[in-house]
């Protein structure tokens, strides 16, 4: 062919210039916002980042993680092994018994979970695209002091990675004793800003009302977070007892006030008790009965309290619990507080356990492993005929710290408690001590996830009890996870692990 | 024109008739052989008449003639270099044959962006054609080469038609998904991105894409080449760390046109059963574990055998038909396949309609080539409730394996049975099996869409051009609808649930290259230079519908207003480009040393700014030494090949190195609560990130013995995968609890791989041919600092658990578990070691050695193949024994197999994670056996008919005890992939089928 010549010289044009670069390889952004850092601050949407930091609030409802850590360790909640359930690999057994491991799976997700919400707050106050609103500082600020809070007092010791941090760059780390002067600070500063909150109003956010009850809780431990060994003994100063009171004061000068109705609290219905809740986004309190209850109540059939704990309620005291109305309705054949005994269905008839063919009858005493599918006493205070959301901070909380600090600093702790008990339908104490100031906050909050940090506070978390057998004090702070020390080599283990 | 229509009305049988035909007189039979490729004469080809010392050769026009006596039917052409054809006589005098050039070392293999001859490959490349491809009914490609090349691994995930397939070549070498070699098709790369969509249901589990090759029907692939040392696939750059796997689909035959028709029809049957205990002895068994209970409580009165209720025999049908032709300018072939494969799993199958097109055509003096080929496929998935990580409510299969045999199917009423509490209210966590499958429905609708049209053009005698442009479309749709009438889960129960998922992927190719060939005396010289880009986007959207004021599956999925609640999950889009620059040199020396080197250029978006282009090098020798005069006759071939290479991976989520946030899911919780996702980090700022590195070394040795009646070669490699990819936790507080980077670890694969070729017997009567291939694989992963654990364990009271840790020292996916050590006099399980304490127990999921073995029997027309394949020296977790087969979940009133009540276990033992269910998983199939017969015609119309049955999975040997040991269920935490772990697998079916050929 003549004519190829005529075509051979666009060919070999084509060809050179298919050589040449037809991209230079930017990506294209299509599905996220770029957020470059500069400096200390970053292209982030301040609002935004602030609900995300609210919503992994949500993360506390769940069974497992934060909650199991602060719950399954202490003596008011055992998850039995009960044959082929719950075993779970060890992973709530190891809890209880205090012989869990630096690979323990739950500690690893709560330093993960905690510390990322950390983070996320300090992307809050970095950002430009918006930047915060005073009250968006305070906001993210309380948040930031509530999951640190916690990380302090499961690890003692927080990393700190600053928003200029690149990925190279290994975070430092604060003792406990610098994590609670941080955490002061960061409540400190956000007091003045934070909106004020009236009983019965939106305690999903942070308010003066919540930062004034977890300033109370960070100076009642501060003997312990303070402490040269974790595990004490821990001396707790007067005048830190008269910040927890003072704080306390404001919260109950705001007007809040114990309902007279105990399980009324943990109902969607107004209560003048709530101080601070998750709120709903990405979890439910839904997961806090179907924990404990049988299948044949549509539960999960898992975690009980033990005989003991039960053991410290008298008759007539609210908080002991009450039987459904078992009036036919959804789900009114389950009770309120400690279920106990025979079983009922919705309509009242006695539940046949549908596992073993016997009648349902929940028995006091539990072990940790082998236990039979009826075993253990079931508790509920969020109920599946309705619940509210999920409460982080109360009212009555706030009330026995003041009596605890009280009692630290030679108070009149004895009135401020039998106040509480005489609303609760519980008779006054005679005298109150370290020990049954630690058992009338335990049957207050039992199950509000605060149990771990009381009874190390009092004392009490390394000695043995009915299944538990450790009492290995540097249990008191959790291992660093080995995932972490991996990735952090400004990590130190903590003694013991 | 009479004997079709004959055949058309009248059936297949008719055509043995015409077998009658044969007999004729002594006759001059003449013509002429020609390539079938180039059209020229062949010179000095050797005719003869078969079962005769009768010979000619064709002149120098490739013509011939020869005397055939009376009863003599077949003549034989042969010619070296060109594969041998035995031709049966019709009536005609003129028989003019076209060869195919080929033969056993002359065999051509593809090595991308090229092809070779066999003997002058200086890389690990196995090459299976056709005549070797895997007989029995495959949907995809990769089941074709299944045990049929050495280093190469193919796993079916577990039976489920269409379901994931696994491929490792050389062994795992990195700790995340992206395992898979590279497919090349016709020249165009596919991305390794999933085209259909996962799903994943609160209380029944997730599940796995189906496999992405379903596109291509098995009847359209011509060969497929595997390359598998660095210097084979260094010219695939950041892509070609796993392999690299090259399919060449069918083109038209010169020659005159072609038509062609088969159709197969398969029966399909649950090839085993798990040996449960049947209505009687369980109600018994339950009674001795709960002393005192009233049988009632369990006992509904039935007898079910829940394994057969929810199973079936499954017939499949495939039929294809192709024509296609062509001359020396040019040719072309169209065929369109359709494939209706029912699962043995009621409900469950895939349906595909494909259709291709391939066509050159030469102009200016053959100075310009043009082809295209285009292939389009619409594959509708119809998927079972079976999941890979169910949990205590169990999901289609597992409910069968549990559920209580007593129970009845159906209500008497032909309502769907379903256990229902003391006051009559359902009880959502113990679901019927068949309930599940009838009251829900899931249904993957793909369209697919690949091709190039390309240009060659020959510049100068040496010097040609040739420019590609490839795409690749896929478009999925999935609806995965479950009624509220399912008693199954507090999301489901009462509410009904709708998921949908549509994905939509986009890759655009286009390539550019100069090949250079000349000789220069001594010195054969190939030289290719060469410009790639490759874009890539893809999109997905996924809804989720609740609260369902109907119970029609059929109204939930096209009338979604039925639904109460709606939300968006999420979508996402991407868009990831790819540019290369890559070179290749050959030289040939005197035809005894062969030298190769290459080197690709890789610039990806995947890349941090930091290290935006990868660069992959790679050099091979090859010595001839059978060329030399010193090497003994006796070998027809003797070659020494040694490479080096450089390759890459980057089969990593898009952009990890941008500071970036996405608002997370959204979605509606079992209680009806809608949520919403909040905004969320995706990446540090992580400008350093880029390729995984893996280097190569391999050593060959190719030989030809006995006048190349036992070919074969040995090759020994060693592979190191460097600045590993690895998703790991990063050091809190972060961005996100994981993030990308490159970890200074390594991962040692080193093995050993022979393939043998034999012909035993090669008669005038009688062929036999021996395949085989053995290879050897060690695996272990070097200098990692940091522990991976993977491999999650699910089921009742196992929620957390996990079999498998990645750690120093260790191969990958090495077991971690408890030593079980019996039983207590409680029944209680013990341990060597304490009871919550998880140790190495020295066994790995990875084959130490895996082989295939091939006989190929040809007794004149008829022909015989045997494969068995097998791998040895491994290990599978039965999860399905540990989540279900134990005296606690008797105890519960869940069927159990029948070891079970006399095992010596309490009810009350928590079968913790142990060595308990780690089981050998070695194993032998006789995966395929096919018989058959070609029925010599004597018709114008017809030029072959081909009969042929076939069994498939026909017998496997194993003591494995679950189902089969050939399995790879997805139990990977946060993205580290595990391997070897059965739970609730879609069991496998043993297939007979049965089927014919034609040729007009």
């Amino acid at each position: 062919m003549k004519n190829f010549k005529f075509f051979l010289l666009p060919l070999i044009v084509l060809g050179i210039w298919g050589f040449q670069a037809c991209t230079n390889l930017e990506v294209e952004t299509t599905d996220s916002v770029l957020t470059p850092i500069t400096g200390n601050t970053f292209a982030g949407d301040a609002g935004a980042l602030l609900s995300s930091a609210y919503r992994n609030l949500n993360q506390f409802q769940d069974q497992d993680q934060v909650y199991s850590l602060t719950e399954h360790t202490t003596d008011e909640m055992i998850p039995p092994t009960r044959g082929t359930d719950w075993g779970d690999n060890g992973v709530w057994r190891t809890l209880h018994a205090h012989t869990w491991d630096a690979t323990h799976n739950y500690i690893l997700g709560s330093w993960n979970r905690l510390n990322g919400s950390i983070f996320l707050c300090n992307q809050v106050l970095a950002s430009t695209m918006p930047a915060p609103t005073t009250q968006q500082i305070a906001e993210a600020k309380f948040l930031r002091a509530f999951y640190m809070f916690h990380v302090m007092d499961f690890w003692g010791k927080v990393p700190f990675r600053n928003i200029s941090d690149g990925v190279d760059v290994n975070p430092r780390v604060l003792s406990r004793s610098e994590a609670f002067d941080f955490v002061e600070k960061d409540l400190t500063d956000a007091l003045a800003d934070l909106p004020a909150l009236s009983p019965g109003g939106d305690a999903t956010l942070a308010t003066k009302a919540s930062a004034n009850a977890l300033l109370a809780k960070l100076y009642l431990n501060k003997a312990v977070y303070k402490a040269a060994n974790p595990a004490g003994p821990y001396t707790f100063d007067p005048a830190d007892m008269t910040k927890v009171i003072n704080h306390c004061d404001a919260v109950i000068a705001a007007g809040f006030t114990p309902d007279p109705d105990y399980f009324n609290i943990f109902k969607p219905t107004g209560t003048k008790e709530t101080i601070f809740t998750a709120n709903g986004n990405g979890g439910s309190p839904a997961n806090r009965y179907h924990m404990t209850l049988h299948y044949d109540q549509s539960g999960w059939n898992g975690f009980t309290t033990l005989a003991d704990f039960y053991n410290k309620f008298e008759n007539g005291d609210q908080r002991k619990g009450k039987d459904g109305a078992k009036d036919g309705t959804a789900n009114s054949g389950v009770g309120y507080g400690f279920l106990v005994g025979q079983q009922f269905t919705d309509s009242g008839t006695p539940i046949t356990n549908s596992r073993d063919g016997k009648p349902l009858v929940y028995t006091p005493d539990v072990p940790l492993a082998g236990a039979n599918t009826a075993q253990g006493i079931r508790v509920i205070k969020y109920h599946a005929g309705s619940y509210g959301k999920y409460i982080f901070l109360r009212f009555a909380d706030v009330w026995l710290m003041k009596a605890e600090a009280q009692l630290r600093s030679g108070g009149d702790a004895l009135t401020t408690v039998n106040t509480l008990r005489t609303v609760r339908g519980a008779a006054p104490l005679g005298s109150i001590n370290e020990s049954s100031m630690l058992d009338e906050r335990g049957r207050e909050l039992y199950w509000e996830g605060w149990r771990r940090n009381d009874q190390i506070r009092f004392g009490t978390f390394d000695d043995a009890w009915s299944y538990k057998s450790v009492t290995d004090p540097t249990k008191v702070l959790f291992p660093i996870p080995q995932q972490a020390l991996d990735s952090n080599p400004n990590l130190r283990q903590n003694d013991g692990y | 024109m009479k004997f079709f229509h004959t055949l058309s009305k009248g059936g297949l049988l008719v055509a043995l008739l015409l077998l009658s035909n044969f007999a004729m007189a002594q006759r001059i039979v003449k013509g002429t052989v020609t390539d079938s490729e180039t059209g020229d004469a062949l010179i000095g080809a050797s005719v003869s008449v078969v079962g005769t010392t009768r010979g000619a050769a064709t002149d120098i026009d490739g013509k011939y003639s020869i005397d055939v006596p009376a009863g003599s039917t077949q003549i034989r052409i042969a010619y070296t270099g060109y594969d041998e054809q035995v031709i049966v006589l019709g009536p005609s005098n003129t028989v003019d044959v076209s060869m195919k050039a080929a033969g056993v070392l002359e065999e051509v293999v593809v090595i991308g962006y090229g092809s070779i001859k066999k003997s002058d490959a200086t890389g690990a490349v196995s090459n299976v054609t056709e005549k070797n491809f895997n007989k029995s009914m495959s949907v995809s490609a990769e089941q074709l080469i299944q045990g049929r090349a050495a280093g190469v691994v193919v796993t079916n995930n577990s039976g489920e038609p269409g379901g994931g397939i696994n491929v490792r070549i050389r062994g795992t070498s990195s700790v995340r998904a992206g395992n898979n070699p590279l497919f090349v098709v016709d020249g165009v790369p596919l991305g390794g991105g999933e085209t259909t969509g996962g799903s994943n249901i609160e209380r029944i589990g997730s599940q796995a894409a189906r496999n992405p090759l379903n596109f291509l029907n098995p009847a359209d692939i011509a060969s497929i080449d595997i390359l598998k040392d660095a210097s084979a696939t260094a010219i695939y750059g950041s892509r070609g760390a796993n392999g690299v796997v090259l399919i060449t689909t069918k083109s038209g035959q010169s020659g005159k046109g072609l038509m062609e028709y088969g159709y197969t029809l398969g029966v399909s049957h649950i090839a085993k059963k798990f040996d449960l205990l049947d209505a009687r002895s369980f109600v018994a068994n339950w009674q001795a574990l709960n002393p005192g209970a009233d049988p009632i409580t369990v006992n509904k009165g039935s007898e079910t055998d829940w394994q057969d209720a929810i199973t079936r025999t499954a017939l499949t049908h495939t039929h294809n038909l192709s024509f296609g032709g062509g001359d020396k300018a040019g040719n072309y072939r169209f065929s369109l396949g359709y494939l209706d494969q029912d699962g043995i799993i009621k409900e469950s199958g895939i349906k595909r309609l494909s259709g291709r097109l391939n066509a050159n055509r030469k102009f200016w003096d053959d100075r310009l080539k043009l082809g295209t080929n285009l292939t389009v496929a619409q594959t509708l998935d119809a998927g079972a409730p079976i999941t890979e990580n169910a949990g205590y409510e169990g999901d289609a299969w597992l409910s069968a394996l549990k559920g209580n045999p007593t129970w009845p199917t159906h209500n008497a009423d032909g309502s769907l049975f379903q256990l229902k509490d003391a006051t009559g209210g359902l009880i959502n966590s113990e679901p019927n099996p068949l309930a599940m499958i009838e009251l829900s429905d899931d249904a993957t609708n793909s369209l697919r869409m690949l091709g190039n049209v390309n240009a060659e053009f020959q510049i100068t005698k040496n010097l040609s051009f040739k420019t590609v442009l490839g795409f690749d479309r896929s478009l999925s749709s999935r609806k995965n609808a479950f009624s509220r009438d399912l008693s199954l889960g507090p999301a489901i129960a009462g509410k009904g649930r709708l998921f949908t998922t549509d994905l939509e992927n986009n890759s655009n190719l286009w390539e550019n290259y100069f090949t250079y060939n000349k000789n220069f005396g001594k010195v054969d010289f190939t030289g290719l230079l060469g410009y790639s880009y490759q874009k890539f986007d893809s999109k997905a959207t996924r809804n989720t519908y609740a609260k369902f004021s109907t119970s029609d599956l059929s109204l939930m999925v096209n009338n979604a207003s039925t639904a109460g609640l709606s939300s968006i999950v999420n979508s996402s889009y991407t868009v990831d480009e790819l540019q290369s620059y890559f070179g290749r040199v050959n030289f040939g020396i005197s035809d005894k040393y062969l030298l190769t080197a290459t080197l690709r250029a890789d610039g990806s978006t995947k890349f941090g700014p930091d290290n935006r282009y990868g660069y992959f090098p790679s050099a091979a020798v090859k010595w001839r030494i059978s060329q030399e005069t010193f090497c003994p006759d006796v070998f027809t071939d003797l070659g020494l090949r040694l490479g080096y290479g450089v390759t890459g991976n980057q089969e990593i989520p898009h952009d990890l190195y941008n500071a970036r946030q996405r608002v997370g899911d959204s979605g509606i919780d079992a209680d009806l609560n809608v949520f919403t996702g909040g905004v969320s980090n995706v990446s540090f700022q992580n400008p350093a990130i880029k390729w995984e590195t893996t280097t190569q070394l391999n050593l060959g040795i190719d030989w030809g013995f006995w006048n190349s009646r036992l070919t074969g070669s040995i090759d020994l490699y060693k592979k190191n995968t460097q600045d590993m990819l690895v998703k790991q936790f990063a050091a809190q507080p972060s961005p996100g609890t994981f993030f990308w980077r490159n970890l200074d670890a390594n991962i040692e694969n080193t093995g050993v791989e022979l393939g043998l070729n034999l012909v035993a017997v090669d008669g005038d009567k009688f062929d036999w041919r021996v395949l085989g291939n053995v290879s050897l694989n060690k695996n272990k992963v070097k200098s990692f600092k940091g522990i991976l654990s993977t491999g999650a364990i699910n089921g009742q009271g196992l929620s957390g658990a996990y079999a498998q840790r990645i750690e120093e020292g260790q191969p990958l996916f090495a077991f971690f578990l408890r030593e079980f050590a019996g039983y207590d006099a409680n029944g209680i399980q013990t341990y060597v070691g304490d009871l919550d304490k998880q140790i190495f127990v020295g066994k790995s999921p990875i084959p130490k050695v895996t082989a295939g073995l091939t006989n190929q029997f040809q007794f004149g027309n008829l022909d015989v193949s045997v494969f068995f394949t097998g791998q040895f020296g491994h290990y599978v977790y039965n999860n399905t024994a540990n989540a279900l087969f134990t005296a606690g979940s008797l105890g519960g009133g869940r069927n159990v197999t029948s070891d079970v009540p006399t095992s010596g276990e309490s009810r009350l033992n928590a079968p913790e994670v142990s060595t308990r269910f780690l089981e050998k998983a070695d194993f032998v199939r006789l995966q395929d056996v096919s018989l058959g017969y070609n029925l010599p015609l004597n018709s114008k119309n017809i030029s072959s008919l081909r009969l042929f049955v076939n069994a498939q999975n026909l017998a496997l040997f194993t003591g494995y005890s679950g189902l089969d040991p050939e399995v790879n269920i997805n139990k990977q935490i946060d993205d580290i992939p595990s391997l070897g772990i059965d739970y609730s697998a879609y069991p496998r079916a043993r297939t007979f089928s049965v089927g014919a050929n034609v040729t007009f």
